[in-house]
């Protein structure tokens, strides 16, 4: 969920559209908020792992589906905002031509949510706005605001301190607003953490993470 | 790929510091620049390669490669080392949104003490051009010329930034290019900005030739496909997706536009 925000708004780099996004009305859906929260955050695994742009823009289509039919059974559901936000990030990556307004789009439901129960997803509504701000063009090409997203990702590290993706958002917000040797060290504690955590996918991608972070910063000094 | 083949190869590079995006974010676009823009001015396909760098000392050590015969680049850029790199405009860029000339404006705080180049004394200028500090003193800020010695002149690639610091009223100002000073309005404290200064309208973007290295005759049959480029098939979207719009002739006064 990391990677595929990230490239979105990267796409944002050398495009550009003033095209506002589409919110479709979703019919009531027989699943429950928990059930199409588990979809979208499938949709959103699986998008991490594919370059095939054809499935990535049906991985969003269904993403957003899920995410309007859990917004129309509970629509202040920190879950529902979440995963709203979630699923306005694939759909930045899929259609990078709308990428700006659909990103403005995702950093309001993520506000929405981090209002309603900022622990969600340990502390994901703050983690995932932190990324999206410091990744995306900043003013005036794009919604990108490093100096908001680092105190956003200082929200997620005071809630959830352990969580190791909120310890790597703030260190690659600290690179970003310039602070080395911050970023530096926060990555080593993210490392820390990491390794201390039992063998699992999540573990091998967040260690890959950091090590590269911390090697290309070695390499610089 | 042959040695040959490589040894032939012309390389097109897009200097682009203090710009979003990094260099494999930009590289599928200036790949279909360069395809496309040697189709229109008549060269063998993939006769040229492009390669985009958004950094000043990454595109100046692309430049230094022999094959680099072509630079796509910043006006600013373009100032900063015309003179070391021998560089010749071949064709001015239309940039969507802006056209090919733009003006850029020194913003600081309002009611802050700065009035004029005299009270610029201990002040930092903050801009993307930041890199090209002859750009800022006698182009961007010719009208205030010359600045005081001590004044500062830093590259910044977080302007929002900068214009929170000028806000605060620290010792800063912003130079903007016109795309930002246009969205001025957009900022919750706009209030507390001021223009101090513009310039008067220079180019935005610019291909230039690098040195003597590619010959005249190619030269020539590449300024004409890069000025005929948008009316190409597909040409319109390629340009597109870059935000430009076109080339025009070189309007730029002492330009060498010749090949």
């Amino acid at each position: 969920m990391r990677r595929c925000i990230g490239v979105a708004a990267a796409a944002l780099a050398l495009v550009g559209c003033k095209t506002p996004p589409t919110r479709p009305i979703a019919p009531l859906s027989p699943l429950t908020v928990e059930q199409l929260a588990a979809a979208v955050a499938a949709d959103a695994r699986r998008g991490e792992l594919t370059t095939d742009s054809k499935i990535r823009d049906q991985l969003a289509a269904d993403a957003m589906q899920n995410a309007q039919a859990c917004l129309a059974r509970a629509p202040q559901a920190a879950a529902c905002l979440y995963y709203d936000g979630v699923a306005l990030g694939l759909k930045a990556r899929a259609h990078p031509l709308q990428a700006n307004d659909t990103l403005k789009a995702m950093l309001d439901a993520l506000s929405s949510a981090e209002a309603a129960d900022p622990a969600y997803d340990q502390a994901g509504p703050a983690r995932v706005k932190a990324l999206v701000l410091i990744k995306a063009p900043a003013w005036p090409l794009g919604p990108g605001d490093p100096e908001t997203g680092l105190a956003a990702a200082r929200r997620a590290v005071t809630l959830r301190p352990d969580y190791p993706p909120n310890v790597l958002a703030l260190a690659e917000a600290l690179a970003k607003t310039g602070d080395t040797h911050g970023a530096f060290d926060t990555y080593r504690r993210a490392r820390d953490l990491i390794q201390a955590l039992p063998p699992s996918r999540d573990r091998d991608d967040w260690l890959k993470e950091a090590d590269q972070a911390l090697s290309k910063k070695s390499a610089s000094h | 790929m042959s040695a040959l083949t490589l040894a032939a190869l012309a390389t097109l590079v897009f200097c682009a510091p203090g710009y979003p995006g990094g260099s494999g974010d930009a590289q599928p676009f200036v790949d279909q620049f360069a395809k496309a823009a040697a189709a229109s001015a008549g060269w063998k396909p993939d006769s040229l390669a492009a390669i985009y760098d958004p950094t000043d000392p990454g595109a100046l050590a692309k430049l230094g490669d022999k094959e680099s015969v072509l630079a796509f680049m910043p006006y600013a850029f373009y100032i900063q080392h015309a003179a070391a790199l021998h560089l010749v405009p071949l064709a001015q860029a239309d940039i969507a949104g802006v056209g090919t000339q733009e003006q850029w404006t020194l913003v600081g705080k309002t009611g802050g003490p700065v009035t004029g180049p005299a009270s610029l004394t201990g002040y930092t200028i903050l801009s993307v051009a930041g890199y090209a500090p002859d750009f800022v003193k006698h182009t961007a800020l010719a009208a205030w010329a010359p600045l005081p010695a001590d004044v500062k002149i830093e590259a910044t690639g977080q302007i929002l930034s900068a214009l929170r610091r000028v806000a605060s009223g620290e010792p800063v100002l912003a130079l903007l290019d016109q795309t930002q000073a246009a969205a001025l309005s957009t900022l919750p404290f706009v209030a507390q900005l001021k223009t101090l200064t513009q310039s008067a309208p220079v180019p935005v973007a610019l291909i230039a030739l690098v040195g003597a290295r590619l010959p005249d005759a190619r030269a020539k049959a590449f300024q004409t496909g890069l000025v005929n480029l948008n009316s190409t098939n597909g040409g319109a979207e390629m340009l597109a997706s870059l935000k430009l719009k076109g080339f025009v002739l070189p309007q730029f006064p002492g330009n060498a536009a010749k090949p």
